[in-house]
């Protein structure tokens, strides 16, 4: 293994030298279309967007879909059970993760995280028995944190991972059902969405640091140009005293909140009805449009704006969201009642319909490559 | 817990009255085989043009160790969704789905009436006479659910004269234990019988975990079942005209639920029991015979995860009355009433909810000539918010070739049907749906049967049947536009398709063989989708195999006899989209049983195989099946 990698990063070493070499003579305009590097390492060695799709809970039909940006926009689906030997993903898959030339594929309910090539979506390492894992982000190259929520309703866990080795190295208790983290200044932000917490933990050190209140069941975390923490609050449910049914006197409603990491001030937004969630908070590339889903319907935010949006971008609701960081195109999931594969949707950044394709059971996020 | 206390009284009492008796040289076998209608007409009567199948006897008392989902399955073209050797077994008639099939016992509907569907792995085989399976909709002659088919189970009859019974034992690969027995009393006016088993399964056999990396082969995990049960069975004729019967039912099934491969073991695991407590009434007078059926059921369901604990518990009360009047040889009506009471207690429910539902049925039958039988049947349920149109169903019988040797008939039936929410689609706290319609649906078929006796030696009946149905506000919950997940009208789904199937019996001098081949095909799509992007339009449903055969023979020599069966089932898609599918497989069954007759008593030794071939299949994605395995059984049968 060893010999291997050395001779891999001698390779890519070499590789990225001879590019560069290639592209000093380039202008050095923004947004120039990176050439199909020189040597292509695998089918998805090129631009285009993961579709993450999530599969039926306890069914192992969790898959990824990748339509790559050629000419032509080609959709590959089930990638990784073609480049596993038929092997299927699992049960419910939440998060995939680019970190150099690897991908992490955080598996849900199959308490697993795979670790593939980028490029070929070889399983090169398992994760196994982690304890309801929800999401994960690395540090740098060698080192990833991922969300456990260990036992439905008990505080959950962060644990830190060794990405060389694919080893947890230590577990650091959080809040309630962690679900989205992100880091931020220099700090990883976790969204404890079974109470109204983040949780921040110095990545030198591992350990808490302390928490911010925000409003009940933050879920999604997103950042902005101006290094501001965008914080989705799903709101809190409670149900009556004998479980039979919501009590709205006591369920909260949803909130969208500021944070800014270096005073840790909180400046919320709360939307007007507790009986629909706000759901999937995204951002665009140039971090100062947010876009959420809410009551059946997708709404656009700017980040300067002094109050919950009320423009309607979509007029539908969908299961996952994206945003394409270049040219701004909106990647909407829908998933056709989970009794068959999803579509996705993209709209272009003033919200006309562009063109549609079927993915997966359940699209529900996107990565772009 | 009054509930046990309340069995334990009846069970006493009804021991209790089971006198002493001299033996009497029979083979209770035989006697359990029989129809158990005292007198008068089946239902089946008013069923023309329709296909009913009767499940061979042999293969129910060798296989009756195994649940009704496996003989079914084994011997039918029915599909079963199967979730794993542990795990819930529902059934699948033309095309349909398991909400979709009526399962009665003694004529009354037995299906949950939270989920609205029978979970075919907790009805066990031991304690039931006869099953037959009626395919297309019949919900004018069975009600509510009777859309694809009705799977038709009924008490045994114990009929001969004096004391007998039976104890089988047998073990089995990955285990596997069971251990059954029986006690039956007959005299002239009065019969009883009783049965209890007792079915222990490790589920501990090793399968290639497809979804792990290297794809190990491992073992089995959190698969383990425990199943009891007993029955009691009571016929009195208390005078030449009038008939009294009681039967009783208990099924108790505690599993371990056995994970898809690449899911996380959850320790889910599920406890059911149904106690069945039935008592009937027949009068024949002038007017006809009166035909009254009291029951009560209750049936709980418990399932806890690590994160889940969610109990069912429902108490069903049904009374059907019916009156029978022939008139000559050619006609015969039947006019009846069903009512049907529930009382449900579900952690998922508000409170403790009630529905009552009532229906009114009439079936006619008409001869208008001796080879032509005709019938038409109507059925109005009543339902509050829920009132399905009123229900016919027309049907034929033509025999329009009768030789000696020949026989040739043409049959059809159109029929209505309808399906009404289950209490979990109407009660369900936040889900419930008052703009749900009941489900309708619409069948229409043509069959040929032909029947070749060559004396005594040889019989030949083949028949084809050819249908095309439409169900019409399909429910199924989805999420709505909020994400909420409520039952709803989502669609409508067209299913056409042809059956086949041939039993033939010869006897060559000292060897007896029978044989029965089946195949279907189905094609069942959805022709309209009501909510949401409906771009599965036009494609397979899910979990329906276009293409299923059963071959299964028996021969008999001397005091031998070998049982196979031969099952092979298609491809099936895992959803609407045609995208992604399980394999074809092929299972094969063997049992080889040596009779031994010691004394007045006999002894039936079998060895069988299950799965002989390996096959590693699966009828529910990624949830393993057990692998080549070995029972071995000893049938002790006092005369």
């Amino acid at each position: 293994m060893k010999k291997l990698n050395f001779f891999r990063s001698f390779f890519l070493a070499a590789t990225l030298a001879i590019t560069s070499i290639g592209f000093t003579s380039c202008d050095d305009k923004d947004n120039v279309e990176p050439e199909l590097p020189i040597e292509v390492r695998g089918a998805f060695d090129q631009k285009g967007v993961f579709i993450l799709n999530e599969g039926n809970f306890r069914n192992t039909n969790a898959s990824v879909s990748f339509m790559s940006d050629s000419a032509g926009h080609s959709v590959a689906n089930h990638i990784f059970s073609k480049a596993n030997a038929e092997r299927p993903l699992g049960d419910v898959l939440l998060d995939l993760d680019l970190v150099e030339d690897r991908a992490y594929l955080t598996v849900n309910n199959s308490n697993k995280m795979e670790v593939v090539n980028a490029y070929t979506f070889k399983t090169e390492a398992v994760l196994e028995n982690l304890k309801q894992p929800r999401y994960f982000t690395a540090l740098n190259a060698d080192k990833g944190y991922v969300t456990e929520w260990v036992v439905y309703g008990e505080p959950g866990q962060v644990s830190v991972i060794d990405l060389k080795t694919m080893k947890v190295t230590k577990s650091i208790p959080v809040g309630i059902q962690p679900e989205e983290l992100i880091l931020a200044g220099g700090k990883l932000y976790v969204a404890n969405s079974g109470e109204n917490t983040l949780t921040i933990i110095n990545p030198a050190t591992d350990a808490v640091e302390g928490t911010i209140t925000v409003s009940d069941s933050p879920t999604d975390l997103v950042l902005d140009r101006n290094q501001n923490l965008w914080v989705l609050s799903a709101g809190k449910v409670v149900y009556n005293a004998d479980w039979t049914a919501i009590d709205y006197t006591l369920t909260t409603a949803g909130a969208l909140s500021k944070v800014t990491p270096a005073t840790q001030k909180v400046q919320t937004f709360t939307f007007d009805s507790n009986r629909t969630m706000p759901a999937n908070l995204v951002i665009n590339g140039s971090g100062d449009k947010l876009y959420f889903i809410y009551d059946g319907k997708t709404f656009v935010q700017d980040i300067n704006a002094s109050g919950l949006s009320s423009t309607v971008f979509i007029n539908s609701g969908f299961h996952g969201l994206g945003v394409d960081p270049e040219t701004g195109h909106i990647y909407a999931g829908d998933h056709n009642n989970w009794t068959g594969d999803g579509t996705v949707h993209v709209y272009s950044p003033d919200g006309k319909p562009v063109s549609n394709f079927k993915v997966g059971i359940g699209p529900r996020g996107f990565v772009f490559n | 817990m009054v509930r046990f206390s309340f069995l334990k009284v009846w069970l006493c009492a009804c021991l209790g009255s089971v006198p002493v008796a001299a033996m009497a040289q029979q083979d209770t076998t035989q006697h359990q085989l029989r129809t158990v209608e005292v007198f008068g007409k089946p239902a089946e009567v008013y069923a023309a043009g329709s296909r009913v199948v009767q499940l061979d006897s042999a293969f129910l008392s060798t296989y009756s160790s195994g649940s009704l989902a496996e003989a079914l399955q084994a011997r039918t073209p029915l599909y079963f969704k199967t979730y794993g050797a542990s795990g819930s077994s529902t059934v699948a008639f033309r095309g349909t789905n398991a909400s979709q099939t009526a399962v009665l016992w003694n004529g009354l509907h037995i299906a949950s009436p939270t989920l609205g569907q029978a979970d075919f792995s907790v009805l066990p085989l031991s304690g039931i006479g006869e099953v037959a399976v009626q395919h297309g909709a019949a919900a004018a002659t069975y009600g509510s659910g009777a859309i694809g088919g009705a799977v038709l189970l009924n008490s045994p009859k114990y009929n001969s004269e004096g004391l007998g019974g039976d104890v089988k034992l047998e073990a089995g690969s990955f285990g596997r234990y069971f251990g059954s027995g029986s006690l039956g009393y007959g005299s002239k006016n009065f019969s009883y019988s009783f049965s209890a088993y007792e079915h222990l399964a490790e589920n501990n056999f090793k399968y290639k975990d497809l979804s792990r990396f290297g794809t190990p082969e491992v073992r089995q995990e959190h698969a383990q079942v425990q199943q009891h049960g007993l029955t009691q069975d009571l016929n009195w004729h208390i005078s030449p005209s009038t008939a009294l019967s009681l039967h009783g039912w208990y099924t108790f099934s505690d599993r371990e639920l056995q994970p898809a491969m690449g899911s996380v073991n959850t320790n889910a695991r599920q406890l059911d029991e149904s106690l069945r407590l039935m008592a009937g009434l027949q009068h024949q007078s002038q007017l006809g015979q009166t035909d009254v059926k009291l029951a009560y059921f209750n049936d709980l369901l418990h399932y806890t995860d690590n994160s889940t604990d969610s109990e069912a518990d429902v108490d069903t009360y049904q009374l059907q009355a019916e009156q029978t009047y022939t008139h000559g040889d050619r006609w015969s009506l039947r006019g009846g009433v069903n009512l049907q009471h529930f009382v449900a207690r579900n952690d998922g429910y508000a409170s403790e909810q009630e529905e009552s539902r009532a229906s009114l049925f009439a079936l006619f039958r008409y001869d208008p000539v001796q080879p032509l039988q005709l019938t038409l049947n109507l059925r109005q349920a009543l339902v509050d918010n829920y009132n399905p149109p009123l229900t016919p169903a027309l049907g034929f019988n033509w025999k329009f070739l009768n030789s000696n040797q020949h026989q040739v008939s043409l049959k059809g039936n159109a029929s209505g049907s309808y399906r009404v929410p289950t209490l979990n689609d109407r009660f369900w706290a936040g889900a419930g749906n008052p703009d749900l319609k009941p489900e309708q649906g619409w069948n229409y078929e043509l069959g040929l049967r032909y029947v070749l006796v060559q004396g005594s030696t040889f019989l030949l009946e083949t028949e084809a049947t050819g249908y095309y149905m439409l169900i019409d506000d399909w429910i199924q919950w989805a999420p709505n536009h909020t994400g909420l997940w409520r039952p709803t009208n989502l669609q409508k789904v067209e299913s056409k398709g042809f059956e086949l199937s041939t039993t033939a019996t010869a006897a060559l001098g000292e060897v007896r063989l029978s044989s029965t081949a089946g195949y279907t095909y189905t094609s069942s799509v959805q022709a309209k989708v009501y909510e949401g992007s409906g771009s599965d339009k036009g494609k397979q449903l899910m979990y329906v195999p276009r293409h299923k055969a059963i071959l299964a023979a028996e021969a008999k020599y001397k005091n031998w006899s070998l049982l196979g069966n031969l099952n092979y089932t298609g491809l099936r898609y895992t959803s609407n989209s045609e995208t992604s599918h399980l394999d074809s497989f092929i299972l094969l069954n063997l049992a080889l049983s040596r009779k031994l007759q010691l004394g007045p008593n006999t002894l039936l030794l079998t060895l069988r195989s299950d799965n002989l071939t390996n096959a590693a299949y699966q009828t529910m994605a990624y949830r393993a099946m057990p692998p080549r395995g070995y029972t071995f059984s000893l049938r002790f049968i006092i005369p």
